[in-house]
């Protein structure tokens, strides 16, 4: 039993950055109805500026964690620039393949960065475990959970409070009245990539941090678990993005547990297949697919 | 204030604007009538830039405005409302008001940090009155699917106004709505007029284009075929042929390519 809690309370720690993960890629969704598949990519870039950084230059924590979250930004505006600002917006299939070609520029820099397979990345020193009664809480899962936490919050209140977030949810519901508003939706935009990347650096740094380890793979690896927790919830629904990374955290906690290594990647997909089987829409895709029809009717 | 020169929209065959000449003088309102497919609507879009023209110029207060994206020429002073109602349903109706107050002098009268984050106290002041305006003063904070249709409408009116725009153009503002809803829209219109803004307004609803617009323009298979004060364009031959057999006041409302 008490493993069971155990289990699910890492799943709930290790499920947050999934959640920052799928955040990114359902607000570019929302907001322009495409896809970003360089997405995993733009985070493994910056973090390879900052790995190359700490190799070369044996620079500290802080320095290496400011480095990768400034290069994924820097990266996901060259995408955004590229594959998204330049392309008509009802190509939404360019979009998607030339962001899938970016996906593999950038693991080629990567490559010619860092050479070699696997790199060290550089661990997070504040992370002491501690116990709760029977739990025991890891550091590094810790600071992971409080900093999507905060950055769920954070974004939360630009959403609802600043007119920012209010420009970006009007675009959501209404692309062709926002222009019409006078809302400058090309620099909205390029401000949610930035966004996206921000919050994507913050998640890939800490489950790097956590891991220790950095590989170009990691590139695809962010992209399929944000993907996954992203169908699970319910494409372009912020509330499911984050109920899709937990959940998907929490399943992969267990398989891990119950079944070994081998099986968490295999569990991800085993619970996708099963939530696109019974209700294909993701756990919150029920409203999504309200709105669209509303869309559909205003258009 | 607006000029329109040999303006044209062909859809392929179909020539929906042919070679249009409307000049619309600061102050007035200006009213645009004609049978359904006229090419009402598409004059709408081609001047507020939905559309890209086939041939001929849009100006606005001198202006070139060809080329330019919807956007920029709200920024340039032309709002416009819909047909069919287009509201953020799922922001509320002050926000509805807040999110559309992107003209040129509110960018630059706020800071960065208001102009991105919160609202100034003079701009909850005027779209205090803006609810006001569109008598929409205790429905603030409800979501904007939650309205009516008429309150819609009249949020609708007023997020234009938000915009400050010098032209305001009213794509069917009276569409489904009963006499006494047209008789408030009318004295909105001339409120909105006094306070300084120029109306170009497209409606079906005879009624209402009669009663509040200075000068008319009728227009049939997508050109001009009379124009001049209420008066004369009811005397108008020509006019009189073009509607023959269409009841005035009622006929559908179709959507014309919007």
């Amino acid at each position: 039993m008490i493993d069971f809690v155990q289990n699910t309370v890492d799943g709930i720690m290790f499920g947050s950055s999934y959640a920052l993960l799928a955040i990114g890629f359902t607000i570019v969704f929302g907001v322009m109805r495409r896809l970003n598949l360089a997405f995993g990519a733009t985070i493994m870039l910056g973090a390879y500026a900052g790995t190359w950084l700490h190799v070369h230059h044996e620079v500290n924590l802080v320095v290496v964690a400011l480095t990768t979250l400034a290069c994924t930004v820097l990266a996901g505006i060259y995408v955004e620039r590229l594959c998204f600002h330049a392309v008509r917006r009802d190509a939404a299939l360019a979009s998607m393949v030339s962001s899938f070609v970016i996906w593999m520029q950038l693991e080629e820099v990567a490559i010619h960065l860092l050479p070699e397979r696997t790199y060290a990345f550089p661990s997070l020193f504040i992370a002491g475990s501690f116990e709760i009664g029977p739990l025991l809480f890891r550091g590094e899962q810790t600071t992971m959970l409080v900093l999507a936490a905060v950055m769920v919050g954070a974004l939360h209140l630009l959403l609802q409070r600043t007119r920012y977030g209010l420009a970006l949810r009007a675009i959501c519901e209404n692309p062709r009245a926002a222009d019409y508003m006078g809302i400058d939706t090309p620099r909205v935009m390029l401000c949610a990539f930035a966004l996206v990347s921000l919050i994507g650096g913050v998640a890939g740094y800490t489950i790097l941090a956590t891991d220790e380890q950095i590989t170009p793979f990691f590139g695809l690896w962010a992209t399929f678990k944000g993907l996954i927790a992203m169908m699970l919830g319910g494409m372009g629904s912020l509330p499911g993005a984050i109920l899709g990374g937990l959940v998907l955290g929490v399943v992969e906690a267990h398989a891990l547990w119950y079944l070994g290594n081998e099986y968490k990647d295999l569990s991800a997909y085993v619970l996708l297949f099963a939530m696109l089987v019974l209700r294909p829409g993701g756990f919150m895709g029920q409203r999504i697919l309200g709105r669209e029809e509303l869309a559909f009717r205003r258009v | 204030m607006l000029e329109l020169r040999g303006l044209s929209k062909h859809f392929g065959g179909v020539k929906a604007v042919d070679e249009l000449d409307i000049t619309v003088d600061e102050g007035e309102i200006f009213g645009l009538i004609g049978p359904n497919g006229s090419g009402k609507s598409t004059t709408i879009n081609l001047i507020c830039g939905v559309y890209e023209e086939t041939a001929g110029t849009v100006r606005f207060r001198e202006e070139l405005m060809n080329g330019k994206q919807p956007h920029q020429r709200l920024r340039a002073g032309i709002a416009r409302t819909f047909q069919n109602i287009r509201l953020f349903p799922n922001l509320t109706v002050w926000q509805n008001l807040w999110v559309a107050r992107n003209s040129p002098q509110d960018l630059a009268a706020q800071g960065f940090l208001s102009r991105w984050f919160g609202a100034t106290r003079r701009t909850r002041r005027e779209i205090a009155e803006l609810l006001e305006f569109a008598d929409l003063e205790h429905k603030g904070d409800e979501l904007a699917s939650n309205l009516a249709f008429g309150e819609q409408r009249r949020l609708e009116f007023a997020r234009a106004a938000a915009a400050r725009p010098k032209l305001l153009l009213l794509d069917e503002p009276a569409a489904g709505m009963n006499r006494q809803e047209i008789h408030d829209l009318s004295g909105r219109i001339r409120r909105m007029r006094d306070s300084g803004v120029t109306i170009l307004l497209v409606e079906h609803v005879m009624e209402l284009v009669m009663g509040v617009a200075e000068r008319i323009a009728v227009l049939n298979f997508g050109q001009k075929i009379a124009s001049g004060t209420p008066g004369d364009v009811q005397r108008n031959r020509a006019v009189q042929e073009a509607y023959l057999g269409t009841s005035e006041s009622d006929s559908p409302p179709v959507d014309t390519g919007d």
